[in-house]
């Protein structure tokens, strides 16, 4: 045998075994993280029970039913939306492990883009996980792609086409879950997505939905409420509320031409009030250095602090970070605050929903306390 | 359309090997080695 022959064999070989090693890590993302039914939770149902057409996709996802004693209006927690956004995952986590409703009914969907949680972007560095410690030992969580796995949805076309309105996006968008609303029964797998959950929205008369996000350091949406403007009343009490307790947070108006978002759509098209909130995430963001799963649990970035003080963020910055803590809280008492201004609003349909977690707690005691033991495997 | 792009993937990924197996340069054969890896996992679907 000649000898490039030979070199050319042990090159393959080592292509080979490259490829066996990267394709278990990458295949080992697609096990969806444990979350525990909590003491509310009273059914679990999968996206595809109100849209058939999802069912057996990487697209169809669980919905959490968390039903009161007595009927009264209704809530849709949509985490996950974006999956490298993790307080958005977690605190609709915590939602299904610990509240109980008392009246009214409460559906959590933790992964909204389901198949945006087996993939990493590629090229961003980003971790395929993140650890919370509990009491209980520790919970692996996963950090997901922004978009749906292209591996589920392929090629993108080179511009996007927001298919109720004609706006026009760069071809990657065509997988952004919140730029596919209100979705289409017989579009891509990102748009029956979105047409699953407005069908859950409309079948199940979803009072309130609130699509939990984060945002870069850099991004002008930030620590903020975006409402539709049907839900502008309910976001500024919540404001008001959340100032109250020393949670400094904007109000945003929904922009009318930027379409295909929950904040817009789903007020457009459905009966739900809309509203979506961000949190500032480092590990999202293009100023970031090393980018691991401490940048994502305690958001501490020197290049970060060092863009606060040229004036670049639209976000306090300082050496203590934005800590996973500071962000799921934000998320659980934002959520806590629309309620209780909504039951300000309408009395005669009241949201009361019981044991939720308080900002001072989660930051004293950490997520994790608020994490139930994973079952045994 | 997602057929073609297999069947594309596919043509580059055998026209790699092709290479990796013609060259006598070493450096161009790492080279192939290295490209051949997300060739391989996009056209199994892993990545």
């Amino acid at each position: 045998m000649r000898k490039h022959t030979i070199t050319a064999i042990i090159c393959l070989a080592g292509a080979l075994v490259a490829s066996a090693v990267a394709g278990a890590s990458f295949l080992a993302m697609r096990k969806p993280d444990v979350i525990v039914n909590g003491p509310g939770v009273s059914e679990k149902k999968m996206l595809s029970d109100w849209f058939p057409g999802l069912k057996g996709t990487p697209g169809d996802t669980e919905v959490y039913i968390l039903k009161g004693a007595d009927d009264g209006a209704s809530m849709l927690i949509l985490g996950g939306t974006h999956p490298n956004e993790p307080a958005g995952h977690l605190a609709a986590i915590v939602y299904i492990e610990n509240v109980v409703p008392k009246t009214g009914t409460l559906y959590v969907i933790p992964r909204a883009n389901a198949s945006g949680f087996t993939a990493n972007d590629p090229q961003e560095g980003a971790p395929q996980r993140f650890t919370i410690q509990t009491p209980n030992g520790p919970r692996v969580f996963s950090y997901g792609s922004r978009a749906t796995n292209p591996v589920h949805q392929w090629p993108d076309p080179n511009v996007y086409i927001h298919a109720s309105s004609g706006q026009t996006l760069s071809g990657s968008e065509t997988r952004n879950l919140n730029r596919g609303y209100p979705g289409r029964p017989d579009g891509t797998l990102t748009e029956k997505v979105c047409y699953g959950i407005v069908q859950l929205i409309k079948q199940q008369n979803v009072t309130i939905t609130v699509d939990l996000h984060e945002a870069s350091p850099e991004y002008p949406v930030i620590n903020a409420i975006v409402a539709h403007p049907k839900a502008m009343t309910l976001a500024s009490d919540t404001v008001l509320g959340l100032e109250m307790q020393d949670i400094k947070i904007s109000l945003e108006p929904s922009p009318v031409n930027l379409r295909g978002l929950t904040h817009r759509e789903l007020g457009d098209f459905t009966d739900t009030l809309p509203l979506l909130m961000e949190t500032a995430n480092a590990s999202q963001g293009r100023l970031r250095g090393r980018t691991d799963e401490a940048l994502v649990l305690t958001g501490k970035d020197k290049w970060y602090v060092r863009a606060q003080k040229l004036g670049r963020l639209y976000v306090p910055y300082d050496e203590k970070g934005h800590p996973i803590e500071e962000r799921v809280g934000r998320h659980v008492t934002a959520i806590g605050e629309i309620l209780t201004s909504w039951n300000l609003e309408h009395p005669e349909e009241p949201l009361e929903f019981e044991n939720i977690p308080g900002y001072e707690d989660i930051l004293a005691k950490g997520v994790g306390a608020y994490l139930l033991p994973a079952p045994a495997k | 359309m997602f057929y073609i792009y297999l069947a594309i993937l596919a043509v580059v990924l055998a026209l790699t090997v092709w290479v990796l197996f013609d060259t006598k340069k070493f450096s161009l054969q790492v080279t192939a080695a290295m490209v051949i890896v997300p060739l391989l996992l996009r056209l199994l679907m892993i990545k």
